[in-house]
């Protein structure tokens, strides 16, 4: 009994649902509509406690990290202190965020903090392209062609110093671009339904975790 | 010579780090202004918001987070100036959870310049997690997805949905996207069953991936990066911070462009020693 | 100018230029504000989860709309956290069985239809259209898309051997996927390049007069903190 609850079961609930709302899609009388509307007001819910998952596990982490006073543990305290104090002011405010202490964290730190920590990596791109960007065989010399011709065209200095550059990287973008692309969304969504109708028939388990 | 261009090859990286901040800062300083050429993906957006009539509902979902803030807020300021002038009524949401402040911020700030009153004018529904469920739930019943709005108002007493039970009911949605959730579950999840018109504003690492859909009429226009945003502002005749920025883009692509083929330029000319391909010793140290 | 905003462009110049001391090399200004944006981050998230989905989603429908069958996914969610308990982890097997059975459920019609089927739609039309005009630009483009598409279509086909011809069009493909990298770097160099434009437009505008010069004064001050320190370090590296 405990083995269909821990294997079974679950594999049973994912063909269900996966078979049911795969049907759905083509059924459009109202109780098909109903059950769909009701199931993902489910998954909204569920999905927001999965995110509570994330949190713990960073918290987690952390704590361990001050419990066994590693190297850096100072840095968990920050971790802690600040998680603390934004859970603090955001429940004053309400969860408000115009005006209030809860808007002044997020406006002054946050945004500069996030925002800050991705535009560093515009340095790095630039370093590797210095270091590693090398036409080394016929394909890295088309990638790179590309690659200047789609820099050069899409700023407005390159399309004063030869006006042609904007339409050809417009046209690289539009026909090219498009073409390998679209090659690649076809392979990939073959890919990913074919996963999908694994997952769904019990073949791809990955998803449930553990051994048993 | 040979050994010159193998010891610049080895340059310190914060020399390029020094560059390039140069790069982005002087033009920022001192502007030169040069003309922005409009694209016919970027027109497609805007012509659309100008056919649509007053009072005709436009979903603006800011799905990003606060990396994306330079690329794909002045989209949004430029979107939302263009809509209230056109007295469209806009209902704003987010489907990434640390960008719920920053669409309120916008949504709310551009609405006070033209003197628009929430709930009457706009609405602001404020963040729910789920991603693709959101969309499929506002397709099936927008006010049971969000039963009140961002402020605690409830969403169906709004004049601002009045006549809006689901997404078939609004005339066009713009996704402005850093990723997923973003552009491509609006369309595979909302556009395909319910039908509305879908426009796109994302960021450039995400743009070259979306023209497929452009291409088949999937999305109807495609606003990309800070260049899309510089194109958009001026098409409605604003100097925001697209525009601005669009210097120093110039600036710094051309850096780039320069490091690259001065690095080849070394590269072929320097000595070779026999040192394997993709080795640590040849990427960067 | 409110003192909110003041304090908070002189916090937010300060952040800023803690972050950028990574340039320079890994130090304890870099790793404070490190942590301390997971900290707000983790922070921020947990309230919008208290506000927008506890509250908004699950107790004002049960407690106010009388909802009551939304105690379903409310256990479900609560199974979720079973994994935390090694005795019980099993429980949230089920959870997640409805969120991957209804996810890949949905998804296989619809990703069917707009990746797929519009996809080849939209790759064929112009192509199948192109005899009822002159040849020109937009007929040429078709025929450059099919081309493009099938053969980086025959290079991702390796349950058959490139030999012969599906060597020569699967090197095609190859040669079309380089071009949508090439264009795929160019316009991430773009997007990085924006991003550094936004954090400097902010620095510029905390180094005004309005904020005290507070990014000038700050950056002084972060670089005489990265000397000390690395005069403090030097003895016992």
């Amino acid at each position: 009994m405990t083995l269909f609850l821990r294997r079974t079961f679950p594999l049973i609930i994912t063909f269900l649902f996966g078979v049911a709302f795969a049907i759905q899609y083509y059924v459009p009388h109202p109780v098909s509509e109903a059950a769909l509307t009701e199931v993902s007001v489910w998954l909204r819910i569920i999905l927001g406690f999965a995110m509570i998952l994330g949190i713990a596990s960073l918290g987690q982490v952390h704590y361990a990290k001050i419990r066994t006073g590693v190297a850096g543990w100072g840095y968990s305290v920050v971790v802690y202190v600040s998680m603390l104090a934004t859970v603090g002011v955001g429940l004053w405010a309400g969860g408000q965020e115009e005006g209030t202490g809860f808007g002044w964290i997020y406006a002054y730190t946050l945004l500069a903090l996030q925002g800050t920590m991705f535009a560093m990596l515009g340095f790095f791109v630039a370093s590797a392209a210095f270091r590693a960007f090398r036409a080394r065989s016929k394909e890295a010399a088309v990638l790179l062609l590309a690659a200047i011709v789609m820099m050069f065209g899409r700023v407005p200095l390159g399309e004063y110093l030869v006006p042609a550059a904007g339409p050809l990287a417009g046209w690289l973008l539009n026909v090219l671009n498009t073409a390998a692309r679209r090659g690649i969304i076809i392979g990939i969504s073959l890919g990913g339904i074919a996963t999908s109708i694994k997952i769904i028939f019990g073949i791809e388990r990955s998803y449930l975790g553990g051994r048993e | 010579m040979r050994e010159l261009a193998g010891k610049l090859l080895r340059l310190d990286r914060r020399a390029i780090f020094v560059l390039i901040a140069l790069a982005t800062l002087l033009p920022l300083l001192h502007p030169f202004g040069l003309p922005i050429r409009v694209s016919p993906e970027v027109k497609a957006v805007h012509d659309h918001i100008e056919s649509l009539p007053a009072g005709s509902l436009f979903l603006l979902s800011l799905d990003f987070d606060p990396a994306s803030k330079p690329e794909l807020y002045p989209m949004a300021v430029a979107l939302l100036k263009h809509a209230f002038k056109r007295d469209l009524r806009v209902i704003g949401m987010t489907l990434w959870v640390t960008g719920t402040g920053m669409a309120e911020k916008v949504v709310s700030g551009v609405a006070k310049e033209y003197g628009k009153r929430r709930g009457t004018d706009y609405a602001f529904l404020g963040y729910s997690p789920g991603g693709a469920n959101v969309i499929i739930n506002m397709g099936q019943d927008l006010t049971a997805t969000f039963p009140t709005d961002y402020y605690g108002e409830r969403t169906a007493d709004l004049p601002a949905l009045r006549g809006v039970r689901s997404l078939r009911q609004v005339n066009y949605v713009v996704s402005l996207a850093a990723g997923t959730p973003g552009v491509e579950s609006w369309y595979v999840y909302g556009k395909e069953k319910y039908g509305f018109e879908l426009g796109g504003g994302v960021t450039a690492v995400i743009a070259p991936g979306l023209y497929p859909f452009l291409n088949t009429g999937q999305i109807n226009g495609l606003i990309g990066g800070l260049r899309g945003a510089a194109e958009y502002e001026t098409l409605i005749g604003m100097k925001g911070k697209g525009v601005a920025g669009m210097d120093a883009q110039s600036a710094t692509h051309f850096v780039i462009i320069l490091l690259i083929l001065l690095c080849n330029l070394f590269y072929f000319i320097s000595p070779r020693t026999a040192v394997p391909r993709g080795s640590p010793e040849e990427v960067g140290r | 100018m409110a003192a909110s905003v003041f304090i908070g462009g002189w916090v937010a110049a300060g952040l800023t230029l803690f972050m950028f001391s990574f340039l320079y090399k890994d130090n304890p200004f870099f790793r404070f504000g490190e942590h301390l944006y997971v900290g707000i981050s983790m922070g921020y998230i947990i309230i919008r989860i208290h506000y927008d989905v506890m509250i908004k989603s699950l107790y004002s429908p049960v407690t106010q709309e009388g909802k009551w069958w939304l105690v379903i996914p409310a256990l479900l969610g609560l199974l979720v956290l079973a994994r935390f308990i090694p005795k019980v982890s099993w429980l949230s097997r089920i959870s997640f069985a409805v969120i991957v059975g209804f996810g890949s459920g949905v998804a296989i019609p619809r990703i069917i239809s707009s990746n797929i089927l519009q996809q080849v739609q939209g790759t064929l039309k112009p192509i199948l259209n192109a005899g009822q005009r002159p040849f020109g630009m937009t007929q040429f483009n078709a025929l450059l898309i099919l081309a493009g598409v099938i053969t980086v279509l025959i290079y991702f086909f390796f349950s058959i051997e490139h030999k012969g011809v599906i060597q020569i069009s699967a090197r095609i493909g190859i040669y079309f996927l380089m071009i949508n990298f090439g264009a795929g770097f160019g316009y991430t160099v773009m997007a990085r390049m924006s991003l550094l434009i936004g954090r400097f437009d902010d620095l510029i505008l905390f180094a005004s007069r309005e904020y005290a010069y507070a990014s000038l004064i700050l950056l002084i001050l972060v670089t005489l903190g990265l000397v000390l320190w690395e005069r403090g370090r030097r003895p016992s590296s």
